[in-house]
């Protein structure tokens, strides 16, 4: 309930901040949110391009709130998103089998280029104990310029004037059902797969617990420094497959700028949601819904689309306040409460 | 100018906002603050540059607003990790992401475009001929013809150095970090010092993202950064917050960046030199770790599960 | 004679359900060393907090000098003459004597540089002033305890303040640092300064004290002059009822060994050694109890019997097994561990009473896993939590609400529950009863004994005498990282252990 509010109460004053900034260029707040709500739910069209859009928001959103929630802070999602997407599109270009298993296969080769990427910070963090934090953040950059070399140099499509791959083979490419992407189908899959290993499973419990305290999880017996590789692994998995998906269900091949700003989203949609996985699945759909909104919003009423970006990031810092501000003033409620009570 | 002089001049070029930026950090690392928002005070302060430089036609509006942009952010983070308590961490990674896309709205609401405005009209820093500079032997011809932050950022590792380490401020800020309830106790408020340092860090991130969008280059891009204020937090860690030592990693990374382009002429794609810094991050951080390490493992160190 | 300072029905709550100060009321005179005596928990160091500026209270008035005070911060209470020495020492470790103590009061120069020959010149005058030894220029990480202390005070006495505050100064001392002490107090109360003075051990507060306030509950129950009152008066009203030194313990005879601990040695990273060649053994149906002073090695000692120290020499064996470098897990199966830490050791405050009740069963206790231990059985965890719950008598909202929800009692008796339904034939046990209320603590020693009765070998470490006397069956004593005395209760007294463990034993150490 609480959180409800919470989330609501900061979105209200996110979208307040938003037009108001409208407002102040001259734009019709009213109007061009109605064009935000109209180009992203209105219709099954608007509805589906709103769930492709989601896809590798959540994706992302998983890897880092379970990344988070367990202890690791992984912040290679962006990293792990590209070579992923890079691990995908080089199997579709060097290979070609029947659909059937074609889609699956390529779906791991996404994860195992994600965990790989991910894999690399745990081992430095293992063997040599450097934090994760910072190796993450580095590799990210890494693997940025590493895929454009990839697909400047050795992948290059060599008709297209920008840096870009051949499209891969079309058996690779995600089925469409009329406005609707499957990718959307890998991503609800995940989202109920995640949830269930983190809720149902031992290695879940332990997870979540030694996220919690550590040393207390070490204590009872949980085997935490295998654990953090592990974790490492399936969240840079995640992040690989939201990469994949990107490949697969849209462009069909990698184009610079691909993902540019998927991995983050997806840590913003991990803080908002307070490392909830339900909470990044509704979070990463309204992400989602602002960003194919935005466009629409530009086609209406000429605000830069743009502007979704900084509704995001108003979003982040509102949530946040209010949960911590709607924090301090339960518990100061409390005590006054306990004080009076004793006193009669 | 010889191959060498260019080589340092180029070092200190790319030098110079990460020397910025962690001079910054290094005052709330003291205070004890867990400021991650450098990257996002630099992009924030670097668009400023470029827009107030273009709008007035006068490269001090730019500089004046870069600091003020930078700053602005601060102020967000003092009013949220201070007074309203979040986690840091969550706060320093929303303000990055903000200014992330503050900055690409407004490139594209204020020039009309998406991804890089590289005017002519923009003016950019001055380059400064010190005439004594120059005139000194060997260190001179490194030395002399750069612009007003480059100076600005020997002076202010200087001052940093003196403010930390000899003023009753630096008494007072490093107590901050090493013992909050020591400094309150003192009767002065640790989170009084914290505010500070994060007021001077926004200042020096403001002249760190001019320089990139002003001195280093003369355009604004999205992103452009890069990572800067990552590489700065790190090269604080890795000396401890002390100014000189920041001083020194700033270097060390400036000379990977010309590395870098060196090696371009050895036909290495630029793709794998423009990752240099980023490796040289990794090392440095590598040897940091064993450092470290080593400190432990004397002590009888927790056993590994299994 | 009028008060100096004058309490007037001071509250103070603690969220969540904390009453830390009910109603005080309470007048300090000048120029006395007045005491402040309770239990653990009893308010004395609240009540200290709200008189510094460092606590609000909830209601309540403070005068000082016939004034109406309400210090904002720590600051404004220094400025008006009143300073407080903590609990913890809180100094800055990295920084120089002379800097600790102008902190905050520098002597500065041009553009706020610290004006250094001055500031050590004034150090140096104060230090000779009240004949405190000490070394301006002594980094404060490489000083005794003692001498920290009187960095602390010298801090105060440098910013003039006229009332002192110390809280529990002789906890962090050596006995023989504590005469010196008393000695220097006495002389600033002779100078005019007055003292108050928080402790918990009796003896002290009447060798020092002119008069004694006992607290009780958060309640000031009795203000005494220290001379004429006797410890047992103040005991009985320390505590509310005539205190009883019996224990409750059934004699009955031990069995095997079940822990073996040989030869136990570890070396911190300063090359201390921390713990200095502890051998012990604990049998099936015996409760050995270990005394010490804190910081003699108690710590060190659990953790290299959990695992999470590794000893450079010597083995742990338990019940036949060789655990010297097992992992935890392994330990775990034969090794119950209440820690003295609920929220650090011991749990996860944030997390639900479910899972704080099934960890190491989770890994150990069959019926809750499914699928060869991949899946959990939540519907069988929550089933066995509530058998917990039931059997250990845990009162909780519901069974999925956070552990930080529970009082702190309930908190221990899911964490003990959990780690006795392990079945294990030893039991460790780390201040089972710290902070607790009273009626907590006796369940607490039910479920102890009732352990015992069972056969299983249990290794206690407590920081309270009187429960080691009234549960244990032998005692041994920790003196800086040695065993000195391994004794059977029946052949000890509280007064012979208490020595030991400030002195250790004669020709030992």
């Amino acid at each position: 309930m609480a959180k409800l509010f919470n989330g609501l109460l900061g979105i209200g004053v996110a979208l307040a901040l938003g037009g108001l900034l409208m407002l102040v260029q001259g734009y019709n707040p009213l109007a061009s949110y109605g064009a935000l709500l109209q180009f992203s739910v209105a219709d099954s069209y608007a509805l589906a391009t709103t769930f492709t859009n989601a896809v590798p928001l959540v994706l992302t959103g998983l890897s880092a709130a379970l990344a988070f929630a367990s202890g690791p802070v992984n912040l290679g999602q962006p990293g792990q998103l590209l070579m992923g997407a890079l691990a995908a599109t080089v199997g579709g270009l060097f290979l070609d089998l029947p659909p059937l298993l074609m889609v699956p296969l390529l779906v791991l080769l996404a994860m195992a280029g994600g965990a790989l990427w991910a894999g690399l910070a745990a081992l430095l963090r293992q063997v040599f104990q450097m934090s994760e934090f910072i190796v993450t953040l580095m590799l990210n950059m890494v693997a940025d310029f590493f895929t454009i070399w990839a697909i400047t140099y050795p992948l290059q499509d060599s008709t297209a004037y920008s840096p870009m791959t051949p499209p891969i083979a079309q058996s690779g490419w995600l089925p469409e059902w009329g406005d609707w992407n499957s990718a959307v189908v890998w991503m609800l899959a995940a989202v109920a797969a995640t949830w269930f290993f983190s809720r149902r499973t031992r290695a879940g419990y332990e997870w979540r617990i030694g996220g919690q305290n550590s040393l207390f999880a070490r204590l009872g017996g949980c085997p935490v420094d295998r654990n953090f590789v592990w974790v490492m692994l399936l969240t840079g998995a995640l992040a690989g497959l939201a990469g994949g998906l990107v490949v697969m269900g849209g462009p069909h091949r990698f184009l610079r700028g691909l993902g540019a700003n998927d991995g983050w989203d997806g840590v913003m949609v991990a803080i908002v949601a307070n490392n909830s996985l339900p909470g990044v699945f509704l979070y990463g759909l309204f992400f989602a819904a602002i960003q194919s909104g935005a466009l629409g919003m530009e086609l209406i009423t000429g605000v830069p689309s743009e502007i979704a970006m900084v509704l995001q990031g108003v979003l982040v810092l509102a949530i946040v306040a209010s949960r911590e501000a709607l924090q301090q003033v339960t518990a100061r409620l409390a005590v006054r409460r306990r004080a009076l009570e004793r006193r009669a | 100018m010889n191959l060498w002089t260019g080589l340092l001049n180029g070092a200190i070029s790319g030098a110079t906002s990460i020397l910025l930026a962690g001079l910054g950090g290094a005052f709330t690392y003291y205070a004890g603050v867990f400021n991650i928002a450098m990257e996002g005070m630099m992009l924030m302060a670097a668009f400023c540059a470029v827009w107030g430089s273009f709008t007035f036609s006068s490269w001090v509006a730019g500089l004046l607003l870069a600091v003020v942009g930078s700053l602005g952010l601060a102020l967000v983070f003092i009013l949220f990790a201070v007074f309203l308590d979040t986690d840091e961490f969550v706060t320093g990674i929303a303000l990055n992401l903000f200014a992330l896309g503050a900055t690409t709205y407004l490139l594209r609401q204020s020039f009309g475009v998406k991804g890089v405005y590289a005017g002519s009209d923009i003016e950019p820093l001055p380059a400064l001929t010190l005439p004594w500079v120059a005139e000194i032997p060997w260190i001179g011809p490194v030395m002399a013809g750069h612009n007003l932050i480059v100076y600005g950022a020997v002076v202010a590792t200087v001052a940093s150095a003196w403010l930390i380490f000899r003023t009753r401020f630096g008494l007072r800020l490093r107590a901050a970090g090493y013992n909050p309830a020591s400094l309150d106790s003192s009767g002065v408020s640790a989170r009084r010092m914290r505010v500070y340092a994060l007021l001077v860090c926004g200042v020096l991130c403001g002249l760190a993202g001019a320089f990139l969008s002003l001195g280093y280059v003369t355009l604004f891009s999205e992103n452009m950064t890069a990572g800067r204020g990552w590489i700065s937090l790190a090269a604080i860690i890795l000396v401890g917050g002390n100014p000189w030592g920041v001083a020194l990693i700033a270097l060390l990374f400036g000379l990977a960046d010309v590395a870098g382009l060196l090696l371009q002429s050895y036909q290495i794609p630029a793709q794998f030199t423009a990752m240099t810094p980023y490796l040289a991050t990794l090392v440095a951080l590598y040897f940091y770790a064993r450092r470290a390490s080593r400190a432990i493992r004397g002590r009888a160190a927790g056993f590994r599960d299994e | 004679m009028p008060a100096l300072i004058e309490l007037q029905e001071i509250v103070k709550v603690y969220p969540p359900a904390l009453l830390a100060l009910d109603h005080i009321s309470l007048r300090f005179v000048e120029g006395e060393i007045h005491a402040l005596v309770g239990e653990n928990g009893a308010g004395k160091s609240t009540l200290m907090k709200v008189l510094y500026g460092l606590a609000h209270p909830d209601r309540g008035r403070v005068l000082y000098q016939g004034r109406e005070i309400r210090f904002a911060s720590p600051a404004a209470a220094i400025a008006a003459g009143i300073g407080m020495v903590h609990q913890e020492i809180v100094l800055v470790n990295e920084y120089t004597v002379w800097e600790n103590i102008v902190l905050g009061a520098e002597p500065v120069g041009w553009f706020g540089q610290i004006d250094r020959p001055r500031a050590r010149r004034q150090v140096q005058a104060i230090i000779d002033r009240f004949q405190f030894e000490l070394e301006p220029d002594a980094r404060v990480a490489d000083i005794s305890v003692a001498a920290r202390q009187k960095v602390e005070i010298l801090k105060l006495l440098y910013r003039e303040v006229r009332v002192l505050i110390l809280d529990e100064p002789t906890a962090v001392l050596a006995p023989q640092e504590i005469p010196q002490l008393f000695a220097e107090l006495r002389a600033l109360r002779d100078q005019g300064h007055t003292i108050l003075f928080v402790s918990h051990r009796l003896e002290e507060v009447l060798e020092l004290a002119d008069r004694v306030t006992v607290l009780r509950r958060g309640r000031a129950v009795a203000t005494l002059p220290a001379a004429g009152t006797t410890r047992s008066e103040l005991a009985e009203r320390m505590v509310g009822r005539a205190v009883l030194f019996q224990s409750r313990r059934v004699p009955q005879p031990s069995g095997e060994a079940l822990l073996t601990l040989a030869g136990l040695r570890a070396v911190d990273g300063q090359g201390r050694i921390s713990l200095h060649d502890i051998s012990l053994q604990v049998h099936a149906g015996e409760l050995v109890g270990v005394a010490g002073v804190e910081g003699n090695g108690q710590l060190e000692l659990v953790h290299a019997i959990v695992g999470l120290l590794r000893p450079n020499a010597g083995r742990i064996v338990v019940a036949g097994t060789e655990l010297t470098a097992a992992p935890i897990l392994a330990r775990r199966r034969v090794l119950a561990f209440v820690a003295q830490d609920r929220g650090r050791m011991g749990g996860s405050l944030s997390a639900s009473v479910v899972e704080n009740a099934i960890m190491t069963h989770h890994r150990l206790n069959r019926r809750l896993l499914r699928w060869r231990g991949w899946l959990l059985d939540m519907r069988a965890a929550r089933r066995f939590t509530a058998e917990l719950a039931a059997r250990f008598a845990v009162s909780t909202p519901a069974l999925a609400a956070p552990l930080q929800t529970l009082s702190g009692g309930n908190q221990q008796k899911v964490i003990l529950g959990r780690e006795l339904l392990l079945d294990c034939p030893v039991i460790l046990l780390d201040q089972p009863t710290r902070g607790l209320d009273v009626g907590s603590i006796e369940y607490v020693h039910d479920q102890i004994l009732a352990m015992r009765a069972a056969g299983r070998a249990l290794l206690m470490v407590s920081a309270s005498l009187e429960e080691l006397f009234l549960l244990a069956d032998r005692i041994v004593v920790l003196h800086r990282g040695s065993l000195v005395a391994d004794v059977p209760v029946e052949q000890t007294t509280v007064e012979q252990v208490g020595r030991w463990m400030l002195e250790g034993v004669q020709g030992d150490g």
